[in-house]
């Protein structure tokens, strides 16, 4: 078989066109996004515990260290820097009102598991917000302000009213 | 946490996948990735090439046929928690996919991967051998069917040939007025459980005439426990009786997180919890 560890891939990032870009197949598309500037996608573990990496393929919540670049080919991709619907500008705003960040680090995942929640249109009991953040880590234990920021959202969206 | 390099080729369909996997035995199947993409990061395997089959659409349906409800590989655990049919015919799968992993996992791991990984502590391999599931295997000389009960032959052991595509996973309906039950102890919320069980009763009058269990986290595949559920057709539920009996059904392995005593122990905990839900 031929060598086939690099290849030339195109996407859609945050609206905008992505064009024959070269690609290591190895390459997550985590790293791939950072290496072409959107730092806002946050690392932290590179084995899907932390949730840090969350963005969104084709508008589902998914691990970017968990999918591969060339997965990504042809796809529609939002990172934290394209979160700017009208929904997810109120999110943003409960996020700074309720002090849902200290380190900031996690936060980024933390708004794409929220996106997922706005996103089902349902109303939600904060053991339930608990659980779908539950595979977003906080390392500064924030976990109490989030599920407030979340629950904020929610109310100020009318989700499931 | 960086993959070693290996080779990327996406399958046009069905048999080009099965063409490269024929020709190359180093080859791996990328499905969701969700197991796979962990173990590239952190280099536990070092595979030549991966074949990806995600763009294969036929393995993404969910379709009920002559009383079974089929899975393709490719669906993820999400489109298989929001289909209706599956909602219908075993809501208890919706209840086992809430405590697989999270959300961003979901989105991206397929139910074929999770059955043919064989993870001994997963649910759905636990799921599959307690329903009687068949799972389909495609290879170059056509397709053949494999018994969930005869599928898992060890730890990640399975009765997949090496050029062979799991590709569906077909579920009968008719579970012959069996209840099912399922349950799990977990550590944090989307863990791998320490102890996990499926089981299932079928009462006339309410007296039970069938029960079954099959334990997962306990040992290298999905345990069942003949034992134990002879045991408990004959006699009331009793904790220390039934850690016992247990015992002499399964090897239980120890891991990281618990000791095999510990295991025993959760798992009697488990039946006790599911004779009452089920009685």
């Amino acid at each position: 078989m031929s060598n086939l560890n690099k290849t030339t891939i195109s996407m859609i990032i945050n609206n905008e066109d992505y064009n024959d870009l070269n690609v290591e197949t190895r390459q997550h598309l985590g790293d791939f996004l950072r290496d072409l500037g959107f730092k806002g996608t946050h690392l932290g573990c590179e084995q899907g515990a932390c949730g840090a990496c969350n963005v969104l393929v084709d508008g589902e919540s998914v691990r970017s260290c968990l999918m591969l670049a060339v997965q990504a080919n042809g796809k529609n991709i939002t990172t934290v820097e394209g979160l700017n619907s009208s929904e997810m500008e109120i999110v943003k705003d409960c996020f700074v009102k309720n002090n849902a960040m200290q380190c900031g680090f996690c936060s980024s995942g933390m708004l794409m598991t929220t996106y997922e929640i706005v996103k089902s249109n349902r109303k939600y009991s904060r053991e339930e917000i608990r659980e779908m953040i539950s595979g977003n880590y906080c390392r500064c234990t924030g976990y109490q302000a989030i599920v407030d920021a979340v629950e904020d959202s929610l109310n100020k969206i009318n989700v499931g009213v | 946490m960086k993959s070693p390099a290996f080779s990327y080729y996406q399958a046009k369909d069905l048999a080009d996948a099965i063409n490269i996997k024929k020709s190359d035995d180093d080859a791996v199947i990328l499905a969701g990735g969700q197991s796979l993409l962990p173990t590239l990061n952190m280099r536990l395997s070092s595979p030549s090439v991966l074949i990806d089959i995600g763009s294969i659409n036929e393995l993404k349906k969910i379709k009920v046929e002559d009383s079974y409800l089929i899975m393709g590989a490719m669906c993820s655990h999400s489109q298989i928690m929001n289909n209706k049919e599956v909602n219908e015919k075993f809501p208890i799968l919706n209840k086992l996919l809430a405590q697989v992993a999270h959300p961003a996992i979901r989105n991206k791991g397929t139910h074929g991967g999770s059955i043919a990984y064989g993870d001994p502590a997963a649910e759905l391999p636990a799921f599959a051998v307690l329903v009687n599931a068949e799972i389909i295997l495609s290879g170059p000389d056509g397709e053949r069917t494999v018994s969930a009960k005869e599928f898992y032959k060890g730890l990640f052991e399975t009765a997949i040939n090496s050029d062979e595509i799991l590709t569906s996973v077909k579920y009968p309906i008719n579970q012959n007025g069996m209840k099912l039950f399922f349950d799990e102890v977990t550590r944090r919320h989307g863990d791998y459980a320490m102890a996990g069980l499926v089981g299932s009763i079928k009462q006339n009058n309410k007296i039970n005439e069938e029960i079954n269990l099959v334990f997962f986290g306990t040992g290298d595949r999905p345990n069942e426990a003949p034992k134990t559920c002879e045991y408990l057709l004959k006699n009331e539920y009793n904790y220390s009786d039934i850690k016992d009996t247990l015992k002499n059904d399964i090897d239980f392995a120890s891991d990281i997180s618990s000791s095999s005593d510990m295991k025993a122990h959760l798992s009697a905990i488990l039946v006790g919890r599911m004779m009452k839900e089920l009685n």
